[in-house]
């Protein structure tokens, strides 16, 4: 059971600064609401998110969050782009672009699926790889071949 | 049951209005990451061996679930095609033209070309609207029930009048 505790109550009864300014999730807790004994003294172990937390202190998750929405902001501005201007620039930023949401994409069914330290490894590497494969193969496309925007055009064409 | 009050408290936004009968007194940060605790989870529970509740098989399904489902599921089908595409770029000795000649030359049916390019162009629809649903509720927006409701009939129509329109094309 988990119950989260309006901080501003407990601000009130002056609970040190680390807790002010963060949302809290108050761990398991046998809540007993007593009519005649409406306080308890209770002690909670609640995971603290403030900024100037020590504890784990890297951004790198956040992070990869934002760049993962700024990326699929970014796909959605390309889609018209290869539709109206259907240049190299384009396809290699296609390219880079498809390959990098594909892999950020199925990193996130990886974590959500497979378990176990081992295992984790052996995924991400497989999934690095193929992201790699991938990349390469679309820029010998580009290079080589007619390119992803003029393919996409020629498939439809018939 | 649990009770989830989600609360931020922000310099001198402070209410003192009570929420639950509960007084915090000695609250002590966690030492254990989220990651951390899903680990010990995990290596407990396959190492005991215990088998897993059933879940997807008996909960009511819903259109959110599916909308939810079908997004993952458009992407990691178009994710291994574009990486299929790839990796034939790679492997495959003739220019990409010359496969499309072999594909026109096989006079398939116009209902099955404007069938074929429909299934295409489907999976990038849904995923594409369903996409911007999700950006949409990264903004915050659009999180009560109706509107997860609305929001998702919303995506499923635009994706099947797009493809229809791609089809067209």
């Amino acid at each position: 059971m988990a119950a989260l505790v309006r901080i501003s109550y407990v601000c009130h009864r002056g609970v040190s600064p680390l807790l002010f300014r963060s949302s809290s999730l108050i761990r398991p807790l046998a809540v007993q609401k007593d009519r005649d004994c409406p306080y308890h003294l209770i002690s909670a172990k609640i995971h603290a998110t403030p900024s100037n937390y020590a504890g784990s202190g890297s951004k790198a998750a956040s992070l990869h969050w934002t760049g993962e929405r700024i990326l699929s902001i970014a796909l959605l501005g390309l889609a018209p782009m290869a539709y109206f201007y259907p240049v190299p620039a384009v396809d290699y930023t296609l390219a880079a672009a498809l390959t990098l949401h594909g892999h950020w994409g199925l990193g996130q069914v990886l974590t959500d699926y497979v378990h176990g330290d081992s295992k984790i490894k052996m995924a991400n590497a497989g999934l690095f790889l193929l992201s790699s494969v991938t990349f390469a193969g679309l820029c010998y496309f580009n290079y080589h071949d007619v390119g992803i925007c003029k393919a996409v055009a020629l498939l439809w064409s018939k | 049951m649990a009770l989830l009050l989600r609360t931020v408290a922000r310099q001198g936004l402070c209410s003192s209005r009570l929420q639950l009968a509960v007084l915090y007194r000695h609250a002590v940060p966690m030492g254990t990451t989220a990651k951390e605790e899903m680990d010990k989870f995990w290596n407990k529970n396959t190492r005991l061996n215990r088998p897993v509740s059933p879940h997807i098989s008996i909960y009511q399904w819903s259109v959110p679930m599916m909308l939810s489902i079908s997004h993952r599921g458009t992407g990691v089908a178009l994710s291994s095609g574009i990486s299929a595409f790839a990796l034939a770029a790679l492997v495959l000795p003739e220019s990409y033209p010359h496969y499309l000649d072999l594909i026109h030359s096989m006079s398939f049916g116009p209902q099955f070309l404007a069938f074929s390019k429909f299934a295409l162009a489907f999976p990038v629809a849904f995923h594409t609207f369903n996409g911007i649903r999700h950006l949409l509720w990264d903004l915050g927006k659009g999180f009560k029930i109706p509107e997860v409701y609305r929001s998702g009939y919303i995506v499923i129509a635009l994706t099947v009048l797009t493809s229809i329109g791609l089809a067209a094309m």
